[in-house]
């Protein structure tokens, strides 16, 4: 769509439980726009494709929903981790640092 | 563990969609909001800060719609929004609806019916335990009885198998004396039901201390099936202990057998089952000891770890001394050899054993693939319809595209149409074919021989109907689903454009000429197999059966001794002679159609032929048997009274195939016949030749044939032909039995018109005849509603060509002219390809053909002629209501 990398297929997911874990209960509209400062800029989320996503994480039972009230008085839903989706983002969290170590070893390698 | 309890979540997102579905639009509502606040806040105008978030959300519907996916099931759901919208579609049409529907449940219903019989005779294992354990043990691999002597050789080698039992099958009569009430019996060896597996249903079963020559510790024993016990003691809870009268002799009910047990022959069920060692109380002459009566049928069960291999290595290694102990003493020497050395074949008899099977499944393979024929012309036809409809709906497939539909989803959709209307097909089907199977069985039964066969809806059946359902659904369904949704999106956009030319053209006059092809082949297989069965009906028998009673006299139980029967007989006979309504009656040994007695000649003086080409068939008649059945004299005389005393050069007659074949430019009258291998029977000499009459078979032809005079000797039985003054000879049965019973009241007496041996003989091609003809019928039928519906088709779409060609003043006869050269044309090619498939099929029924030869000219080009007439019938209509377009109005509408 655009020149900028689009969120790859299953770390958004992961990237909305850490942002999660990182400023507690937070509604769909907040995540999206941590998740494009945390990455500075330079993702492209489409915050349609954001809903779908928090809804399996839900079924999934990593996260719980909530009508609530937004500091301005809004009324919004705010999602925060479970006990099972804290323990999600731990391993996950471990397992892409060891996946992108890997990676990086191969990128790195001079043929 | 995860992804289990995302989808119990998912599962229970189907329900309250209305509800979350706002939710959902609270939400994005509240998620623009924000977005919209932070704008605001950060100095962008209002109106600005609306559009950035909305396109910042990006397509609202589309990421809606990936929520509600993702929130039910999507599969569960869509399909049952495409299930409501397809009864919608069917509805709409309910003309067409009918039409598809009654053609899919003839066809999937024939297609079941048809399995259904297949199943039941073929398919299903017995319904004992463990069935895969049970193995037939066969004297060759082509010949499967066995003499007793073999089985009792193999009862004493209990280390063979796990359990072994032997049956023969027989008819008893429950009657003393008079007319014979039969009764069908096994004899079975005292292990049959244990090596079975079965349990009784009242009593007990039979053991191996019942099976002991003449009579076990009970005495006689007999136990019942399930049917009998119902039929003839009304299921009486005391029937154990009762006695019951088997060919004269006392037995006791010990027992029934459970409802689903009939046995181990499939198609052939029992009433009564007595031990083989009762066999020699029942029949004059016992055959336990004869080692060349081939009449058990041996059965075992294998170990569980044993294979059929390692049971077929054991029985070889016995089998030398079993041959050697049981030689026919009889045999000629090249047959010992062959008994001593032809391996005897261990073979898997889970689905037990069928003479029933044996003769009717190339019938039914036949059919089988006949009335798949049928299905497929049946999809064939409406994959036609359907496409024409396909176009018809263009309009709304591309409404569908342009709202963002995928095409995937359009094509699932209309194939999800289609699936529901070949599956209602179906449900239709099975209420066909359950009603149609019996009907088609019940032909198979003849007068004496009932055939039982229980036809059960079983998982193998329904899991046929199922697959065949769903693959005809995507046969007819695919092509017109590609074709609709090959629609663009922007198609709904422009105005409906009237089109002269539709390019429909190819695959719909592909399928014309499958369909068309196909049915012919099964037209010229119909023609074929009822022009089988009118050449056998037809078939010169060398009598006229209609006339003719054959009544089967037994004095098995008469006190007159043996050698004094014949004249027993004769008295018999000059009784009924006098009775009114007889025309006619005399005594044979063999009567047509039934059984045969074959020895093998010396050669003929002057004549070199092998053993194979000397076999001659004997009976031996009395000296009215001619005149009887109107046996026409060619040459010397008949034979006389005077004739069986005759010890030296007995006086025979023979037909003119036996002149024919051994005495070709010679004269036979006077000739001297010498029988092989028997020493003791004295030559005989020719004295007359009659016509050719068939034996025991319509379609093996005339054989040489030998008459000889009745000879006074040890006889049991004999048969009465009698000759009624009507042809109606049925109605003398009461009388030729009180006849007979008034000179000796032990008499039992069997009658049956000999017409009825002669349809029972041909029941196989008359099936055939039937079935070929009703589904050659349907096909036509099919064919032509497919034709008249494309050529309607074709025509609506080219009204208004023929309207303007008409205007500028083509006549009504070029209108039709022009549609029916297309059809033509398309017609043609089925018929060519028609041709050439019923040229290699027709090869492939050889085996079932009578008097006609698989490429018969006449039946392929009867075929043609009625398949043209059918399609030219099928296009004209459609075309003649295009000549009476009238132009102005047709011009007017454009």
């Amino acid at each position: 769509m655009g020149s900028k990398p689009e969120v790859q297929q299953g770390t958004l997911a992961l990237m909305v439980l850490k942002t999660l874990e990182a400023l507690g209960p937070l509604h769909g509209y907040g995540i999206a726009r941590r998740i494009e400062q945390t990455s500075g800029d330079r993702l492209v989320l489409n915050y349609g494709t954001l809903y779908p996503a928090l809804l399996k994480l839900e079924q999934e039972g990593d996260i719980a929903s909530e009508w609530g009230v937004s500091e301005n008085n809004r009324r919004a839903k705010y999602y925060r981790l479970t006990r099972s989706g804290h323990q999600r983002v731990k391993r996950e969290a471990r397992e892409w640092e060891e996946t992108t170590a890997i990676l990086a070893r191969f990128l790195g390698e001079k043929a | 563990m995860r992804r289990w309890r995302a989808w119990f979540a998912r599962v229970l997102g189907l329900a309250g969609g209305p509800r979350r579905d706002r939710d959902l639009q609270s939400e994005v509502e509240s998620h623009l909001q924000l977005h919209i606040d932070e704008l605001v806040r950060t100095g962008t105008p209002l109106g600005e800060a609306r559009r950035i978030a909305h396109l910042k959300f990006g397509a609202l519907e589309a990421a809606k719609e990936e929520y509600r996916d993702r929130r039910g099931v999507p599969g569960i759901e869509t399909t049952i929004r495409d299930l409501r919208h397809g009864l919608r579609v069917w509805a709409r049409s309910p003309g067409f609806t009918a039409v598809a529907l009654a053609s899919l449940a003839l066809g999937i219903g024939a297609n079941t019916a048809i399995f259904s019989i297949v199943n039941s005779l073929v398919l299903r294992p017995l319904p004992v335990r463990d069935p895969g354990q049970l193995v037939q043990v066969q004297r060759t691999a082509a010949t499967r009885s066995l003499s007793n002597p073999i089985w009792e050789a193999l009862r004493a080698r209990p280390d063979l198998f796990a359990r072994a039992a032997a049956w023969g099958t027989t008819t008893f009569n429950m009657a003393d004396g008079g007319e014979a009430r039969p009764v069908s019996g096994l004899w079975v060896s005292g292990s049959f039901f244990e090596t079975f597996g079965v349990r009784p249903r009242l009593g007990r079963l039979l053991t191996e201390t019942d099976d002991r020559r003449g009579g076990g510790a009970d005495g006689p024993v007999a136990v019942l099936s399930y049917g009998f016990w119902q039929r003839q003691f009304g299921g009486a809870q005391d029937v154990v202990g009762r006695p019951l009268r088997l060919s004269g002799v006392p037995f006791t009910v010990v027992g029934v057998a459970p409802p689903e047990f009939f046995g181990g022959e499939v198609g052939r069920s029992f009433d009564v089952a007595v031990p083989l060692g009762a066999e020699p109380l029942t029949r004059p002459r016992s055959m336990l000891d004869m080692r060349s009566g081939w009449w058990l049928t041996v059965f075992a069960r294998l170990e569980p770890d044993q294979t059929i291999d390692r049971a077929s290595q054991a029985l070889r290694e016995i089998q030398p001394s079993l041959r050697a102990a049981t030689m026919p003493p009889d045999y000629r020497p090249s047959d010992q050899a062959k008994y001593l050395t032809a391996p005897m074949v261990v073979r898997a008899a889970s689905t037990g054993v069928s003479g029933l099977r044996s003769a009717y499944q190339e019938p039914l393979a036949i059919v089988m693939v006949v009335v798949g024929v049928v299905l497929l012309i049946a999809c064939v036809n409406l994959a036609n319809l359907l496409l024409a409809r396909a176009d018809g709906r263009r309009h709304e497939m591309s409404v569908r595209l342009a709202l963002g539909a995928s095409r995937a989803r359009l094509i699932r959709q209309m194939c999800l149409e289609s699936l529901l209307l070949s599956t209602a097909g179906a449900a239709l089907g099975l209420i066909f074919a359950a009603w149609s199977s019996g009907l088609v069985v019940g032909q198979l039964s003849t007068a004496t021989t009932v055939v039982q066969l229980p036809l059960t809806l079983d998982w193998r059946v329904l899991a046929f109907t199922s697959v065949v359902s769903m693959l005809s659904g995507l046969v007819f369904g695919l092509a017109p689903a590609w074709r609709a949704t090959r629609a663009e999106a922007n198609d709904a956009l422009k105005a409906q454009g009237r089109s002269v030319a539709g390019g429909r053209g190819t695959l719909g006059g592909l399928l014309v000429v499958a369909q068309v092809s196909l049915s012919l082949v099964l037209v010229i297989g119909a023609g074929l197999f009822v022009r089988t069965f009118t050449s056998l009906a037809d078939l010169s028998l060398g009598f006229n059966p209609r006339p003719l009673l054959i009544v089967d006299l037994n004095a098995a139980k008469s006190p007159t001794p043996a050698e004094a029967r014949l004249a027993l007989f004769e008295r018999v006979r000059d009784r009924v002679r006098s009775l009114p309504g007889v025309a006619g009656a005399e005594l044979s040994a063999v009567t047509p159609l039934a059984g045969q007695w074959d020895q093998i000649i010396q050669n003929p003086e002057g004549l070199s032929l092998p053993e194979d080409d000397r076999d001659v068939y004997l009976n031996a008649v009395g000296p009215d048997w001619f005149r009887t059945y109107g046996t026409a004299l060619i040459a010397g005389r008949m034979l006389t009274a005077q004739d069986s005393g005759q010890t030296a050069n007995l006086p025979i007659v023979v037909n003119e195939t036996f002149a024919r074949k051994y005495y070709r430019d010679r004269q036979p009258l006077g000739a001297i016949v010498r029988l092989v291998g028997n020493a003791k029977a004295a030559p005989m000499s020719i004295v007359g030749i009659v016509e050719d009459a068939i034996y025991d078979s319509m379609r093996d032809g005339v054989p040489p044939t030998i008459y000889q005079p009745l000879v006074a000797g040890p006889l049991a039985s004999l048969s009465l032909t009698v000759r009624s003054s009507t042809d109606g000879p049925s109605a003398l049965a009461p009388a030729i039995a009180a006849a007979a019973v008034s000179v000796d009241p032990t008499l039992s007496v069997t009658s049956q018109p000999l017409s009825d041996r002669v349809s029972a003989a041909t029941i196989r091609e008359r099936l055939l005849a039937i079935l070929s003809a009703f589904f050659g019928g349907l096909a036509l039928l099919l064919a032509g509603l497919g034709l008249y519906g494309v050529v309607a088709y074709a025509v609506s779409r080219r009204r208004t060509e023929i309207g303007i060609r008409m205007a500028l003043g083509a006549s009504g006869a070029g209108v039709i002219q022009l549609v029916v050269r297309r059809v033509a044309v398309v017609v043609l090619m089925g018929v060519v390809a028609g041709g050439a498939l019923g040229f290699w099929a027709s090869r492939l029924v050889q085996a079932q053909l009578f008097g006609l030869a698989p490429d018969d000219a006449a039946t392929f080009a009867g075929a043609t002629v009625v398949l043209v007439l059918v399609a030219a019938i099928a296009s004209w209509w459609p075309a003649y209501r295009a000549s009476h377009v009238d132009p102005a109005k047709v011009l007017r509408e454009s």
